[in-house]
């Protein structure tokens, strides 16, 4: 979690989240021990539906941009095996920056906004994407493969029809992957004045009053889980043949 | 699809394949022709290039030297994938599509070529009947079919758009010894009748004396050593390699590929339930009888047992016989089979029935043994068998 030091040093640059609380968080904050405020949660419920949907365009933005990235790479790596080694290095350095030090290294770049939020955000999810699409690509049998093309299925063909739709649950799995984690680190984005869920996270008045915090995690907690069954549910769609076990 | 068999001859000419950096070539200038119709097996040891050699065919590997014809046309001047969807093939490890249904794997070089939908859905069912699946199980995917139905499957596949040259690479050697002799035999039998053009890899000589009707037996660097049908094989190996890797019980190979009606029975001296004995102890007395004891039938002539001394030494021939039958062998009976079963029984002859029932003569130990040291055994006279297949 972000140091204090350096909230005051992005709350410049971070908006209007940082604003005081007005006077209707009043009735908990006279009880200063208060974990959770029902009655301030019931009243400003209303302020997390903008940050939400935010939010939720900020994973999955970012994830379908890494995904047609990371999906792209994996493929040309599939065909031109040199590019491997490089392609898993490139991808790995990205995901070893942290993320706050990513955020402020494309300021320069891309400056303040939704846009630097969703290259960095995009940039992690390329290393798991990647790995598992090119895993799920090497899983599919030599034997299955060399079937494909000794009956005359071209090399295209063999790669849409064969080895991809093989491929789906190790592709399903890494997206998944890609997507919860996307859902928590995209809390950072305001720091860069992405919006999001961080706005109700990193005020200046919740170390003493955690209501709000509480909120935003539960909203980030319940997002994660649903696009993780959403996936989870297209692998199950698209895959029916791996439940088909013998009789 | 019967009706009109659809099949090439395979020849090759001087086909040569060296991989990069390998000192030898893989296969050595290969030159052989499979007649239309044919099981062409090619057999010999690991890394003798016989894998190779199949797979210059479909392209699979490219032809470094020389050229392979099917039908007269070069493979070199065909579009690879366009060749492979008239070439059936069917692999060891089967490779099934795991996420297509059983129909959808049949289907896929029909659909390839662009068959309709309808079409393509009849000929899975006529293929999976074909190869003794029910229908139903078209729907399925591979993993709820057992290791022997995925091989049928897979040689269906091969099938289904009445390729014109099959290639089939150790299809049945991942399967337990007993669903292999009986994929064998179910593979003959549809050969029997769709009649391809079938280059057939194993490293088993006696898959290969089994399945083929002719045998290229290879050895390392991609040399034939000698190109043959079975019996030539077996008969009259063309050098020590052959001969070694032939086996020294080639002369009980060669029972493998007779049945009992290819050789010469004993006359057995038959005695009628009520007949007079005395009629029977005369019969006994001819010295062209073979046989010491009288064989009992019924009134079709179908065996029933043996008659002892104290049968003979009633009145008339009792109904039922002092000794039990044995075995009873059948015509079509496989030689190697009908040795086994004497040796198993201990019994020193059997009686031999044709489809009926009824006796055809007698089948003894000395008999096998006599045609096993005379020429025609040895190779030096054509042998004169048909080939049992299945």
């Amino acid at each position: 979690m972000a140091s204090l030091s350096l909230l005051a040093a992005v709350g410049e640059v971070g908006g209007d989240f940082f604003k005081e609380r007005t006077s209707d968080t009043l009735p908990c904050q006279a009880k200063p021990n208060e974990v959770f405020c029902f009655d301030w949660a019931k009243d400003n419920i209303d302020r997390f539906g903008t940050p939400t949907v935010q939010h939720f365009e900020l994973v999955v933005i970012s994830v379908l941009l890494g995904f047609a990235l990371a999906f792209a790479l994996a493929l040309f790596a599939h065909r031109q095996t040199w590019l491997r080694p490089p392609l898993l290095a490139a991808t790995g350095v990205l995901y070893t920056i942290p993320s706050l030090a990513f955020f402020f290294l494309l300021l320069p770049l891309t400056g303040l906004g939704k846009n630097t939020a969703i290259i960095a955000l995009a940039a992690y999810t390329l290393q798991i994407i990647y790995r598992n699409t090119m895993l799920g690509l090497d899983n599919v049998s030599g034997a299955v493969k060399d079937a494909a093309k000794g009956m005359g299925l071209t090399d295209r063909q063999i790669l849409w029809r064969i080895e991809l739709p093989l491929a789906i649950p190790e592709i399903v799995a890494g997206l998944r992957i890609a997507v919860v984690s996307t859902v928590a680190i995209a809390t950072l984005a305001v720091f860069i004045g992405g919006g999001g869920l961080g706005t109700q996270i990193y005020g200046s008045g919740n170390l003493t009053f955690p209501t709000s915090i509480f909120i935003a995690l539960a909203i980030v907690m319940v997002m994660a889980l649903v696009l993780d069954a959403g996936l989870l549910a297209v692998q199950r769609l698209t895959t029916p043949w791996r439940r088909a076990r013998a009789s | 699809m019967n009706e009109s068999p659809q099949a090439s001859s395979v020849r090759y000419e001087g086909a040569t394949k060296c991989y990069p950096g390998a000192a030898e070539p893989a296969v050595d200038q290969l030159t052989l022709e499979v007649p239309a119709g044919e099981i062409c097996v090619l057999v010999g040891p690991s890394g003798c290039g016989k894998t190779t050699a199949m797979r210059m065919v479909n392209r699979t590997v490219e032809i470094s030297e020389g050229d392979v014809l099917i039908g007269g046309q070069s493979v070199r001047d065909r579009d690879p994938a366009q060749l492979r969807r008239e070439i059936g093939y069917v692999i060891q490890q089967i490779g099934l599509f795991p996420h297509r249904t059983i129909n959808e794997n049949i289907g896929a070089v029909p659909q390839l070529l662009g068959w309709k939908k309808d079409r393509i859905r009849a000929r899975s069912a006529e293929l999976l009947e074909l190869i003794g699946l029910d229908p139903e199980l078209g729907d399925r995917y591979p993993a709820q079919l057992s290791g022997g139905q995925q091989q049928r499957v897979g040689v269906a596949r091969a099938l289904a758009a009445d390729p014109l040259v099959m290639l089939m690479d150790e299809p049945f050697g991942a399967i337990d010894p007993i669903s292999r002799e009986r994929l064998q035999n179910e593979f003959l039998r549809l050969q029997a009748e769709i009649r391809k053009t079938v280059l057939f890899v194993t490293h088993d000589i006696d898959e290969a004396i089994k399945i083929g009707d002719r045998i290229a037996v290879m050895r390392e660097g991609g040399r034939v050593e000698q190109y043959a049908t079975p019996a030539e094989l077996l008969m009259a190996p063309a050098n020590e390699f052959v001969e070694d890797f032939v086996g020294a019980d080639r002369a009980l190979k060669r029972l493998a590929l007779m049945r009992v009606r290819d050789i010469d029975l004993w006359e057995a001296p038959l005695a009628f339930v009520g007949q007079a004995t005395a009629e029977v102890r005369a019969k006994l007395a001819s010295p062209a009888v073979e046989v010491p004891y009288p064989l009992l039938v019924d009134s079709e002539r179908r065996p029933l047992g043996w008659l002892s001394e104290r049968d003979l030494a009633r009145d008339v021939v009792p109904e039922r016989a002092d000794s039990p039958l044995g075995p009873l062998l059948e015509r079509d009976d496989v030689m190697r089979d009908a040795l086994a079963d004497l040796l198993q029984a201990q019994s020193q002859y059997a009686p031999v029935v044709d489809h009926r029932g009824r006796i055809a003569g007698v089948l003894s130990v000395e008999i096998i043994s006599e045609f096993l040291g005379s020429p025609a055994a040895k190779g030096d006279e054509q042998p004169a068998t048909e080939r049992p297949h299945g």
